[in-house]
């Protein structure tokens, strides 16, 4: 079986229409990024975001009052995954100051919903439980302290007796994300009826658990724009020198013509979609760049070859020649890397899917330009570097 | 032909071996980083400022001292706003002997101007040296504290030589609020003469004319009712010396006091047991008050001398009494801390990142795996060899490097993936287009992988070249990919270029006189 065999496309032809429709595109993407903006995620925006999970469909405008009254800065509250996980991120724009602002959330959503300060204090005093905030340790330790099954001893032989009760709380936690209440803590085998019985009316399962915080302050957020520009451009004028090196001048070009124009591309689809940029993000911007590098230097590659077996053919013949012959190859290979991006982006979960959106995006656009942005702009300059040598040696 | 392969064969052999040693058992060889495995990471900064201040301070508090001592009490003496030292009116009355003396006796590290007033301004080879000092002890009191906290493979570093930033990373913390108040904690313990108690501020300085003498200061602590909430607080009226501070303690620990509530017990050591020891000896029936970062947290009556050790009271949870023993054993900052960022991941989500991205990466993988078998036939098999062959490798360098998986890791990973995908799509292409043209099998399999090598290694370099720069000037997740990346290109190329060579020999010297192959 084989796809694509002997195309004869003349790819080159119509390269004016291409560009033009490229050129199109990359002025929208421009006038979408200048108009609309980037949504900044924390690390380049800087701020404090918190990932919550709650037990049930959180009343957002609670949320977001809570949090408002802290006077930090603007609140904005968003879906994370699928609904019915009930989780959402938080994100606020730090006061221009330095701190521990995720603790500062934290407190006033628990005051909001009744931890500490609230009602799991009200109830229970400063020494209370809330399981779905607390750790292992501080469990351990305040089992050891009320000793419900009476084992008597130091703190430590306490300590020791509880522990394991405590690990498998927190593995419960772990595994579903949330408690809802004392009752699923009936599955757990490690725990003696004594704890269960003193969990049950002692412990307090706040409506929501903290997933992830991030708080990125103003000094740590310059360093991380200055580092992922510098990554940026030193990593792409590699990429240039190393093609000019191995190929010529006009093919590096036409290799970063089609980098920035991928790039732009896939930026815009970012703006458009409201999706959040953050370091991953960029991390899927370079995997994008080195994807249509990668694309673009296997199809220079047969046309420098054809270029040395076919001596006197126009280059734009060679050019379609050498696209034509490696056709099936671009064909299957970003076929195969694109399904399993598509599995990421469908099941990969929320924390890789705009990594796996830009390269779903990326790889189209990328596979696209390689034919037909980066061999046409090489094409275009050899053409007019020729014409100046011509023009040169008649002067 | 033949004993060529054998060494192909011993050599994939001993890497694949190597790699299988390095990778397992995979829950110990390979590193997840703290986004799959969650905790906290922490970039904090040592503010150096404070560490001045106090130098400048106790500094000042002798050259007044020394002065007042010899009947010379300055005028007014005061921090500079710049806090790096300070001025003061001498007496008019101050012989220049004993100005001389005293600023030779305690102005070293300072550079001193005398006029009217005299500015003393610490040198800037001083300043250097205390902020380094500052962070240094300020990077051993939070390891010392990670370390007696119990966590494993924790990360502690200064962030550059010269800076004063701390990184913390801590995996598989589930209580990072704790964590951080721990780390935070200044945990500057004094104990203090106790000169008044009031109610309120203006209650303890009706009696000195609502002023604070010179050699004293007012400090606030709680008023806790029986269930340990805060009803009211109360002043203090402190000397400003303190009779010992957390310095002179040797250990502590938590404990019980008589009526079985948590508390601080702690020990001194000889220097300050001599002090300690010397002081309530002759303070019978006098209040003294133990202050933590500039609290009272109680104030008792010294019943007798007290040598060596001592306990601190007042509403402590067990955690809260563990965690106060543990900083006050790991020492006090030397100046306060500000965190510059947090990363926290909790465990159920880094969990349910690696389940989820684990799954859709197998779920991609095998569609590739079962393409390559449909659409290569058998020369898929070798492919998929190859393919899962550079996974193994992978993982094995991954725990040889001792490197972090981490989640944009993995994403390089998959880019690595695509790529060794690619560089045996463009062999067999390579191979058909050559059987086409009329070559033997043999002829065109040589030719096949000859002509591609050229490409596959220019793909590569050029990624390797741009994950270099990455690895160079990226920070965190971007570094992670980064490694991964080059270290599977580099894999890669071994496998999609030997490994799959070799399995192609190894069937064609079977049947030398093949006419035909299955791809």
């Amino acid at each position: 079986m084989r796809f694509f065999h002997n195309t004869h496309f003349q790819f080159m032809k119509y390269r004016w229409h291409w560009i033009a429709i490229s050129t199109a595109l990359n002025l929208i993407a421009i006038a979408l990024i200048f108009t609309k903006g980037f949504a900044l995620g924390v690390d380049f925006a800087g701020g404090t975001q918190l990932t919550l999970k709650f037990k049930s469909e959180p009343d957002l405008t609670r949320v977001r009052r809570a949090l408002e009254d802290l006077k930090m800065g603007n609140v904005s509250i968003q879906r994370f995954d699928e609904p019915a996980l009930h989780q959402i991120l938080v994100h606020l724009q730090n006061p221009k100051s330095e701190g521990d602002f995720s603790a500062l959330m934290l407190g006033a959503l628990e005051k909001e919903y009744g931890g500490a300060g609230g009602q799991a204090e009200a109830e229970h005093g400063p020494g209370k439980l809330e399981l779905n905030l607390q750790g292992a340790d501080a469990l351990t330790d305040a089992l050891a302290q009320a000793d419900p099954d009476s084992t008597g001893g130091t703190i430590d032989e306490k300590r020791a007796h509880y522990k394991p009760m405590a690990a498998d709380v927190l593995g419960l936690r772990k595994r579903a994300g949330i408690i809802s209440g004392a009752a699923e803590l009936s599955g757990l085998t490690a725990l003696s009826p004594a704890v269960r019985a003193y969990l049950g009316s002692n412990a307090h399962f706040g409506d929501f658990a903290l997933l992830a915080a991030d708080n990125v302050g103003p000094v740590v957020g310059k360093d991380l724009r200055q580092k992922a520009t510098y990554a940026v451009a030193f990593s792409l004028l590699g990429m240039l020198v190393y093609i000019w090196f191995r190929f010529k001048l006009q093919y590096g070009i036409g290799a970063i013509v089609a980098n920035f124009h991928d790039t732009l591309i896939t930026l815009g689809a970012l703006v458009v979609t409201g999706r959040e940029i953050n370091l991953p993000t960029i991390a899927a911007l370079l995997t994008l760049v080195g994807y249509s590098t990668n694309d673009t230097v296997v199809i220079f590659d047969r046309i420098r070859e054809r270029l040395r077996l076919d001596r006197g053919k126009p280059l734009i013949q060679v050019m379609d020649d050498g696209i034509n012959q490696t056709l099936s190859r671009t064909i299957i290979t970003s076929g195969l890397t694109w399904t399993v991006v598509l599995a990421l982006f469908l099941f990969g979960g929320d924390v890789i899917n705009t990594f796996a959106f830009v390269l779903l995006i990326g790889i189209i656009v990328g596979t696209y330009s390689s034919i037909y942005i980066a061999s046409p702009i090489a094409l275009g300059m050899s053409n007019w570097m020729d014409k100046r040598r011509v023009a040169k040696r008649r002067r | 032909m033949k004993g060529k392969l054998t060494w192909r064969w011993g050599l994939i052999l001993v890497v694949a071996a190597a790699a299988v040693y390095f990778m397992l058992p995979l829950d110990q060889k390979i590193h997840l980083g703290l986004d799959l495995k969650g905790g906290i990471h922490l970039v904090l900064q040592v503010n150096t400022g404070d560490a001045i201040r106090a130098e400048v301070d106790d500094t000042m508090e002798r050259v007044r001292a020394d002065l007042a001592e010899k009947g010379f009490a300055p005028a007014s003496i005061d921090r500079l706003p710049e806090g790096d030292g300070f001025k003061f009116k001498p007496a008019p009355n101050t012989t220049p002997k004993v100005l001389d003396q005293v600023i030779s006796d305690r102005l070293p590290d300072f550079t001193v101007s005398r006029g009217v007033e005299v500015s003393a301004t610490m040198k800037a080879q001083v300043v250097r040296s205390i902020k380094d000092m500052a962070v240094r002890q300020g990077l051993e009191t939070i390891r010392n504290r990670i370390d007696q906290f119990g966590v494993s493979e924790p990360v502690i570093q200064r962030q550059g030589i010269e800076g004063d930033r701390i990184v913390v990373q801590l995996p598989g913390v589930d209580d990072p609020a704790r964590v951080k108040e721990l780390i935070r904690a200044t945990a500057f313990l004094e104990i203090k003469p106790v000169s008044r108690v009031a109610p309120t501020e203006e209650a303890l300085l009706a009696t000195s004319g609502g002023k604070v003498p010179e050699d004293s200061e007012v400090v606030s602590g709680d008023r806790e009712d029986m269930e340990g909430r805060v009803v009211s607080h109360d002043y203090y009226l402190l000397k400003r010396a303190s009779v010992i501070t957390g310095r002179d303690l040797r250990n502590a620990r938590r404990s019980q006091d008589q009526y079985g509530q948590p508390a601080v017990s702690f020990s001194l050591n000889p220097e300050g047991a001599r002090k300690f020891g010397a002081y309530t000896g002759a303070h019978v029936g006098d209040q003294m008050a133990i202050v933590l970062d500039n609290k009272v947290r109680s104030a008792p009556v010294i019943h007798s001398q007290i040598n060596d050790q001592g306990i601190i009271e007042g509403s402590f949870t067990v955690q809260g009494a563990e965690d106060l023993a543990l900083v006050l054993r790991a020492g006090a900052l030397p100046a306060s801390i500000t965190y510059l960022e947090e990363r926290t991941v909790g465990p159920s989500l880094g969990r349910d990142s690696i389940v989820r991205g684990l799954r859709a990466g197998l779920v991609g993988i095998a569609l590739v795996a079962v393409f390559m078998l449909f659409y290569y036939k058998a020369a898929g098999i070798n492919a998929n060899v190859a393919l899962v062959l550079n996974a193994v490798l992978l993982l094995g360098a991954i725990g040889a490097l001792k490197a972090t998986l981490t989640l944009p890791g993995i994403a390089g990973v998959i880019l690595t993936i695509g790529m060794a995908v690619d560089s045996n799509v463009l062999v067999f292409e390579r191979i058909r287009e050559e059987m086409e043209l009329g070559k033997t099998v043999r002829n065109s399999v040589a030719l096949g992988f000859s002509r591609a090598f050229a490409t596959i290694i220019d793909t590569h370099v050029t990624t390797i070249v741009s994950a270099l720069f990455l690895f160079q000037f990226g920070t965190g997740p971007i570094k992670g990919f980064a490694v991964t990346l080059t270290v599977g290109l580099a894999i890669s190329m071994f496998t999609a270029v030997f490994v799959s060579r070799t399995i192609f020999e190894a069937v064609l010297s079977r049947h030398p006189q093949a006419k035909s192959l299955s791809i």
